[in-house]
């Protein structure tokens, strides 16, 4: 006996030590960036270089510089905007696909289904082409809500592959209940389907935020206009001054872009990993 | 879930709002759509933004500018892209290279056919900067300013390594060797910077060399591009690279202004604009500065500048007031202040022109070159990076990657 | 089971409806356009006559030296930062599983650089690996390791180094969460069984581990695989495909000629290629997992 617990003490011991010291050296290069925002950009080439500034370097002058003198507010309410909607409409939409798939299964809803499934295997990207042709010809280039369509139909699959798989889950007993007291399907769908399913949309919703909050090539591609663009366009933008860059403002404007992000994810943990273990351990 | 739910409600309900009120606002004004390539944190920008535009508006009751600010290549990839998708501004400022291109895709408005007063308005610019916006007879932009390139030495470290400004090509490559090696603290030192590895970049030490791009009438590369002189200038040029001497054009590099305001890079060819960066970046670094050192083909620079042109789907009316605007006296006297040389002949004559020393440049104006002026010119210089990071990093031998690029070269200019 | 007199078809439908038009519209018509787009001769001159041009595109495309240099760099991406984020992924899960403090501490550490956005990531990378960068001091002065800055930004086979690792880096907490969803799910009894049979710690896991998520395996190789293809934005903020289109892959090579030369029907062409060998290895993977079921 005795000797099973020292191993499982030696045993435990050699996960934390390992957990530690992989855990410190993944977080450096966020570590690096926070403490990188707080300096003076002149300090950037200083040699030696330092992980951390020099206490008495320590400044707040990108940030000032970001919140005052850039359209950071503004880019910050676009991406706010952009991702919001997204995630509204996709959540209403995909949930109801979700629920006449998941319940009400025939040839036509399962060839629907079979059809957005594989839809997904192919990455976003590459239909960048004739998705920018179609929003020239709906005129979106260059408005900030011709971006929500895109986002929408890009995030679909996947929330109704996940939402689905909640749906099937509802007890056929309380449908027939339903239509025993004579509920139509628009009725059983609101007040039965969707509050049964609200964490599924809650997860899927999450994941809908950041998708929209970071997406980069497709924004770029798309937007022109300083006021209108969101905050990844943002801070690339900031960066792409080849001649000389000024990483303390584009650090601040990142750590400050990341912030909402790190605290949704601190919060909804839980949605995280329901929604991240949904689709895998069922394979 | 529902407090969840709610905040959404509210932040979708304020963002509508306020997008509502911004609508609203505009009323009956028009708005013309201005793209530039002044760097999003530069003193033009802020020139541009905070005195050029606010008087215009004043000036202009009904007219609002839309100003965007995009990175040099990025703008002119965004013209191409937004010709095809019905999303073209109404006026950009164009390098003088790309407008051959424009031209020849047919988004530019001819001014002079266009513009009743087209002769009264240009006759106020300078005639020299105007002809970089003439094609096949027609105009299609205004001047709007122009410049050059000098050789800018950290004084310094010149004199620590004992080196003289160099004024031939081969003091230079000597001068440059020099400068090269390592600073007190250990660290990797180069006596010349160049950015990229563009025509912009490489054409003044091809034409410096002798060499050439094109025959005059731009219609053949092969024995110009690829001839002996345009070779050893690039073969020198590649060597020195090799060599330790030169940098800047990798990813990882230290970026040029950084580089020399911190002593990493001796020396570097750059424009009017440099001065005013260095003195809000890097003010205690002491340097001077010197024309392109002279080779076979004499000390010759490459001619840069923008025109501001106008689209084909502009308001005409807006635009064209605004175009006057950007090139009149006032304007150009701004922009003067900080680093672009004007071609707004009275502007020329201002204390402020005066006071800036714009001499060097355009002394090296009168010497300096044109890219080639033909539409595919943009292609062209794909290419010619192509061919030169080839040679530079020692996988092709300049003559190699230069018959190869001549090849291509003829090809695009039929 | 649903009797028929309740379905509402009108309702169904209606409810079916906005996903479909907004899906169809903005997924499936895209896909079938640039099919058609790849058959036609489309540049930035001729594009509102659009000529159909046959396979000319694709012929143009498995003609190009550059396609083929940016598809192996795509490969090689993808071959390297898969198993790579898988193996420490897994390896994590397997450490966490078997401890009790600290765990949701742990688990939150490593999953945030998955919530930071690629442009972010990407900028921070290449702000530490530049030549003059801390990366490089550390090595080369603190630690002694190498004799000079290495130029990690500034040849193809580092500057793709650096893209990985930041893939790898960004890809280990997705792989911690669902391995660590999967562990949990494999039966304990098949532990205590082995430990009766006297195993090891590596004969356990691979005797009762590995076969045990055998499915999440597969599912991350599919995820991964397509993810791996998918890379664009870590490329274009860390070397731009510089040198002269060395660090590009499949689709940031895709996107110059698209918006920067303007051959779309070149790249709707490589796009159509890239989409349709994506499908083909997807279904073989789907029919490995099938297999297993059976």
């Amino acid at each position: 006996m005795k000797r099973i617990n020292a191993a499982k003490l030696r045993s435990a011991i050699v996960r934390y030590v390992l957990l530690a010291i992989g855990t410190v050296v993944f977080t450096l290069p966020m570590l690096y960036m926070i403490s990188t925002s707080f300096r003076p950009n002149g300090a950037l080439y200083e040699y030696p270089p330092r992980f951390f500034p020099r206490p008495e370097a320590l400044t707040l002058e990108n940030y000032d510089y970001i919140l005052h003198q850039s359209k950071f507010y503004l880019n910050f309410l676009n991406s706010v905007f952009v991702s919001v909607s997204t995630i509204l409409i996709a959540a209403a939409v995909a949930s109801a696909m979700a629920f006449v798939i998941g319940k009400f299964k025939n040839r036509g809803t399962k060839t629907l289904f079979a059809f957005i499934i594989i839809t997904m295997i192919i990455p976003g990207t590459t239909m960048i082409v004739p998705q920018f042709e179609l929003a020239t010809k709906l005129g979106l280039v260059n408005r900030l809500w011709g971006l929500i369509p895109f986002y929408v139909a890009w995030v679909i699959p996947f929330s109704t592959f996940m939402i689905k798989g909640f749906m099937e889950n509802i007890p056929n007993e309380i449908m027939e209940a339903c239509w025993i007291d004579g509920a139509d399907v628009w009725t059983v769908y609101t007040r039965v389907a969707l509050p049964l399913a609200s964490p599924a949309l809650a997860s899927v919703s999450i994941f809908n935020f950041l998708t929209a909050w970071e997406e980069y090539p497709w924004a770029n591609t798309v937007i022109n206009d300083t006021s209108l663009r969101t905050l990844p366009i943002a801070i690339a933008g900031f960066f792409g001054q080849h001649q000389f860059t000024q990483w303390g403002y584009v650090f601040a404007m990142s750590v400050l872009t990341l912030i909402p992000v790190v605290l949704i994810f601190i919060f909804c943990q839980k949605f995280f990993v329901q929604g991240l273990t949904a689709g895998s351990v069922k394979g | 879930m529902s407090t969840l739910r709610k905040l959404f409600a509210v932040v979708l309900a304020c963002t509508l709002l306020l997008s509502a009120c911004a609508a609203l606002a505009e009323g009956e004004t028009v708005t013309i759509n201005f793209w530039h390539h002044y760097s999003a944190q530069s003193a033009e920008n802020e020139t541009l933004m905070n005195v050029l535009i606010p008087a215009f508006e004043a000036e202009n009751p009904g007219i609002k500018v839309n100003a965007v600010s995009h990175e040099w290549a990025e703008l002119h990839d965004k013209v191409l892209v937004s010709a095809n998708s019905n999303a073209l501004p109404d006026v950009a400022r164009c390098d003088i290279a790309w407008l051959p291109e424009f031209q020849q895709m047919g988004i530019l408005v001819a001014l002079d056919e266009e513009m009743p007063d087209f002769t009264k308005v240009s006759g106020q610019l300078l005639d020299s900067a105007m002809s970089t916006a003439q094609i096949g007879g027609h105009y299609y932009g205004l001047a709007l300013n122009t410049n050059s390139k000098i050789v800018f030495y950290n004084t310094a470290m010149l004199e620590a390594a004992n080196v003289a400004v160099p004024t031939t090509m081969d003091e230079w490559v000597e001068a440059v060797k020099a400068l090269s090696g390592e600073n007190e603290n250990g660290q990797q030192v180069w006596g010349w910077n160049e950015p990229a590895l563009a025509g912009w970049n490489i054409c003044p030490f091809i034409w410096s060399f002798g060499g050439a791009l094109t025959n005059e009438d731009q219609t053949v590369a092969t024995g110009y591009v690829n001839g002996p002189a345009t070779v050893k200038a690039v073969e020198t040029f590649a060597q020195l690279v090799q060599d330790g001497a030169i940098t800047g054009f990798n990813s990882g590099d230290i970026p040029m202004t950084d580089g020399f305001g911190t002593g990493r890079y001796a020396m570097m060819l750059e424009g009017p604009w440099k001065s005013a960066e260095l003195a809000g970046a890097y003010p205690d670094v002491a340097y001077g500065t010197a024309p392109i050192p002279a080779g076979e083909g004499g000390s010759v620079s490459v001619l840069g500048g923008e025109d501001i042109a106008m689209f084909n789907t502009a308001n005409q009316e807006a635009a064209w007031k605004f175009m006057q605007f950007m090139t009149s006296e006032f304007a150009e006297t701004e922009m003067a202040k900080c680093g672009q040389i004007p071609v707004n002949v009275a502007a020329l004559e201002s204390d402020t022109v005066k006071n800036a020393d714009y001499a060097p440049f355009i002394e090296a104006i009168q010497t300096a070159r044109a890219r080639p002026t033909v539409a595919a010119w943009s292609e062209m210089d794909n290419g010619l990076q192509v061919a030169l990071t080839a040679v530079v990093n020692g996988e092709k031998t300049a003559q190699e990657a230069l018959d190869e690029l001549a090849a291509e070269w003829d090809a695009l200019l039929k | 089971m649903i009797q028929k007199s309740h379905l509402n078809r009108a309702q169904l439908i209606a409810l079916l409806l906005p996903g479909f038009i907004v899906f169809g519209m903005f997924t499936v018509y895209p896909i079938v356009r640039l099919f058609w787009m790849s058959l036609c001769d489309m540049r930035f001159s001729s594009m509102l006559t659009q000529p159909f041009a046959g396979l000319m595109n694709y012929r143009e495309v498995f003609a190009d030296g550059t396609f083929w240099t940016v598809f192996v760099n795509s490969v090689v991406y993808t071959l390297v930062t898969v198993p790579g984020q898988m193996a420490i992924g897994l390896f994590v899960a397997v450490l966490l599983n078997g401890i009790k403090r600290f765990s949701v501490t742990f688990r939150v550490i490593n999953y945030l650089p998955v919530v930071t956005s690629w442009v972010i990531a990407s900028l921070v990378f290449r702000y530490i690996f530049n030549t003059e960068g801390l990366l490089n001091y550390f090595l080369w002065k603190v630690l002694g390791i190498t004799s000079g800055n290495i130029r990690w930004l500034d040849t193809r086979w580092s500057g793709l180094t650096v893209a990985m690792i930041l893939g790898i880096w960004k890809g280990i907490g997705w792989n911690m969460v669902i391995f660590l969803a999967a562990l949990q799910q494999v039966p304990k009894d098949l532990y205590e069984a082995a430990d009766i049979d006297g195993c090891g710690a590596w004969k356990k896991f691979v005797y009762v581990t590995l076969p045990g998520i055998k499915g999440t395996i597969l599912f991350a190789l599919i995820e991964l695989t397509i993810g791996g293809f998918n890379v664009f934005t870590s490329i274009k903020m860390i070397t731009g495909g510089k040198p002269a289109h060395q660090t590009d892959t499949l689709l940031t090579w895709m996107y110059y000629k698209a918006f920067s030369t303007g051959q779309f029907g070149y790249a709707a062409a490589l796009s159509f290629v890239m989409a349709l060998s994506l499908g083909l290895l997807a279904i073989v993977q789907f029919r490995m997992m099938r297999n297993r079921d059976a």
